[in-house]
């Protein structure tokens, strides 16, 4: 247990007050609609089976393929609170049907953050949504869930979630069926590789603001991204997700690639597989009745695609993700990898 | 028109609108096709938005004092005929239409016109005034309808997996510099960019705000838009977007199963936390199942959960105001 006193010089909920409170966030002590005042242990918890430890980072870079870096935040592997730096997207959680999972979320007093476990829907104590339950704040706190369904989801902050997933504060989270990896759920396919394509945009503007930005009522524009940047799995998709590895994928004909694709932007994504057909099993974590055939899918914010491809023809083919406006539909940007069949 | 001659609503006066939800959760199936009757005021006014700014809008209100945005959810029966007044009280013109369904034409100003139809195909629907296309829609003049198979109370299509209880939710997304340009009878002529965001015409107040857990001001609270129920109670969601940004629906809790898209019937039902809606008049039907959440452990049969569109800009209001969007919460009880 831990002293609620001390939670309670952060300021919550400013009751009463109109617009404009505040300035451009204030760091510490500067939230508003922040809740950690009234956070307290997880009272669900038993002995779990596996367990990830999570600290945060909030001064990470990654560098573009123009030479511009831009701010980065994500979590950490082990829980030490604030780290200098880290890596993105953050470390992947992989586990097994049916294993009884905590993640311990340890976030320092500068701060608030959550990890919702995006897709996975545990008990509302340990689903990370700070306006329920509570935000993290000098402390470590522990969510508990039971994953039931194989597939592909991920983790996020959902402590000002508009913000906080921007930054990069989200990492993959894979469930595997009994199996283990290389089948996708009991009685279905199974595969030989995986690439992982989480696909986003990032506007460099957002990346500048303060981690209350949006939480006082002041306009920060974030009602509007305007992406610059556009990448897969925390990798430049103008050049460098071409050959990154886990991202880009070199196969023989014969084998079977899984691709789980990650929609982590905020605008629409439309996905081509540069030739190839893939077949959709799983979407959001649930097994399709029936398999579906695509050349190309489209996509919304928050959504995954679990999708096997056996090409039976030698060649590089091009897959490219467009991300397009919310409102015209216009391309915004697109962000490139490859599967090369030999 | 002077500013001061026009209605304006504070939250007070929203309140009038949630009087036209409580037919929602009392519909039964009658035997026989019915005429039923409805008057629609349009009227015109302001919406004051949590940062203080007025929005004009315009709606088909229940009465010629009421400012309802949207217009009240009405839910009627295949083969059902409707007849509706439609009492112009703008000094331009407006109009009543459903996609595919009826088209009352220019309504002129002071006018009253009666619109005689009968519904046939189950669904979902959206009303709206086409004129200007979206223009007069984005002000306000939507709202949404729901015809059921004959003789059903628990199908959205003959054959449909079956729910308990059925909501609206009417998204929409509002950029006040088109708002304010319209209604001095202005083309707009800046790139539409969406500074509000609402669900069945609120947004959300969370906890500390002025108006959380009102359910006339705040969406989370809103009975119209807030699910509850407790394990079993499936509740069918008829999901429209009034606005133009294509948004991402999600739920926390359980997945939604799938059962149409832009009023196509899937050709199977998938279950989904996120859903793509498109924008301009997108629609999706769902069934939120209230199952056990099944990653819950030790399993949980109550507790509280969001629903929030997860293309992220839409959580804001007036670029800032994190959580002031289009969200609501559900319960299970």
């Amino acid at each position: 247990m831990f002293d609620i006193e001390k939670r309670n010089r952060r300021m919550m909920g400013m009751g009463g007050r109109g617009g404009g409170m505040g300035g451009r966030g204030g760091g510490m002590g500067g939230g508003c609609y922040i809740y950690d005042e009234n956070q307290r242990a997880n009272d669900t918890l038993v002995t779990p089976d596996v367990t990830f430890r999570r600290g945060i980072y909030m001064n990470g870079s990654m560098t573009m393929d123009d030479g511009n870096t831009v701010t980065i935040w994500g979590f950490t592997d082990g829980g030490g609170g604030m780290s200098m730096g880290g890596p993105f997207p953050s470390p992947a959680m992989r586990v097994t049907q049916g294993q009884i999972v905590h993640t311990q979320l340890t976030v320092p007093m500068c701060c608030a953050h959550t990890i919702h476990h995006h897709g996975i829907e545990p008990g509302w104590e340990s689903d990370g949504v700070g306006h329920i339950s509570w935000d993290v704040s000098g402390t470590t706190y522990t969510y508990q869930w039971r994953p039931m369904h194989p597939g592909t989801y991920f983790y996020h902050c959902h402590t000002n979630t508009v913000l906080h997933a921007e930054m990069g504060m989200y990492g993959a989270l894979i469930v595997d069926p009994p199996e283990g990896p290389g089948t996708l759920y009991s009685g279905g396919p199974t595969y030989d590789m995986e690439a992982f394509w989480v696909v986003d945009e990032i506007d460099s503007f957002w990346h500048t603001l303060n981690w209350t930005a949006g939480t006082c009522g002041s306009d920060v524009g974030l009602n509007d991204l305007n992406p610059d940047y556009f990448i897969i799995t925390g990798v430049d998709g103008a050049q460098s997700a071409m050959n990154a590895p886990g991202i880009a994928t070199t196969m023989q004909v014969g084998q079977k690639l899984l691709a789980r694709y990650i929609c982590a932007g905020y605008h629409p994504q439309r996905i081509h597989f540069g030739g190839l057909t893939g077949t959709i099993h799983i979407s959001d974590g649930r097994v399709l009745p029936r398999p579906v055939q695509v050349t190309e899918l489209r996509a919304h914010s928050g959504e995954r695609y679990d999708v096997i491809f056996e090409p039976d023809t030698p060649g590089e083919y091009i897959i490219t993700c467009e991300i397009r406006h919310w409102v015209s539909g216009e391309v915004l940007g697109t962000a490139r990898t490859r599967i090369t069949v030999t | 028109m002077k500013r001061r001659d026009f209605l304006r609503i504070g939250s007070a006066g929203l309140a009038g609108s949630l009087l036209g939800a409580t037919g929602l959760l009392s519909w039964t199936p009658r035997a026989n096709a019915a005429t039923l009757e409805r008057t629609f005021h349009v009227t015109e006014g302001f919406i004051t938005q949590i940062d203080g700014t007025d929005v004009y809008f315009r709606g088909y209100s229940a009465s010629p004092t009421g400012l309802d945005v949207p217009g009240e959810a009405l839910i009627v029966q295949a083969g059902d005929t409707l007849r509706l007044t439609i009492v112009n009280t703008l000094n331009v013109a407006t109009s009543f239409v459903i996609d595919g369904v009826v088209d009352s034409g220019p309504i002129g100003p002071g006018e009253t016109r009666t619109v005689t139809f009968t519904v046939d195909q189950p669904g979902s629907y959206l009303y709206h005034d086409n004129l200007n296309a979206p223009h007069n829609r984005l002000l306000g003049l939507h709202g949404g309808l729901a015809v059921m198979p004959a003789g059903s109370s628990n199908e959205l299509y003959p054959g449909s997996p079956t729910f308990v209880q059925q909501y609206f939710w009417l998204f929409h997304d509002i950029d006040p510099a088109w708002h304010d340009r319209l209604r001095r009878g202005l083309a707009p002529n800046t790139a539409y960019t969406p500074r509000y965001f609402t669900l069945n015409g609120l947004s959300g107040r969370p906890p500390g705000a002025p108006g959380s857990g009102d359910p006339s001001i705040d969406s989370m609270h809103d009975p119209r838009s807030a699910l509850h129920g407790s394990i079993g109670d499936r509740a069918l969601i008829r999901i429209m977007n009034a606005g133009l940004a294509a948004q991402s629906v999600h739920c926390h809790g359980n997945h939604m199963e799938w059962l149409t898209e832009n009023g196509v019937i899937r050709p199977d039902v998938w279950e989904k936390d996120c859903l793509y809606l498109d924008g301009d008049k997108g629609a999706l039907d769902v069934i939120y199942p209230f199952e056990v959440p099944p990653d819950s452990w030790p399993p949980a049969r109550t507790g509280e959960y969001p629903m929030h569109l997860h293309s992220e800009m839409s959580q804001t209001a007036a670029g800032g105001y994190y959580m002031f969007g289009a969200i609501t919460d559900i319960f299970f009880e």
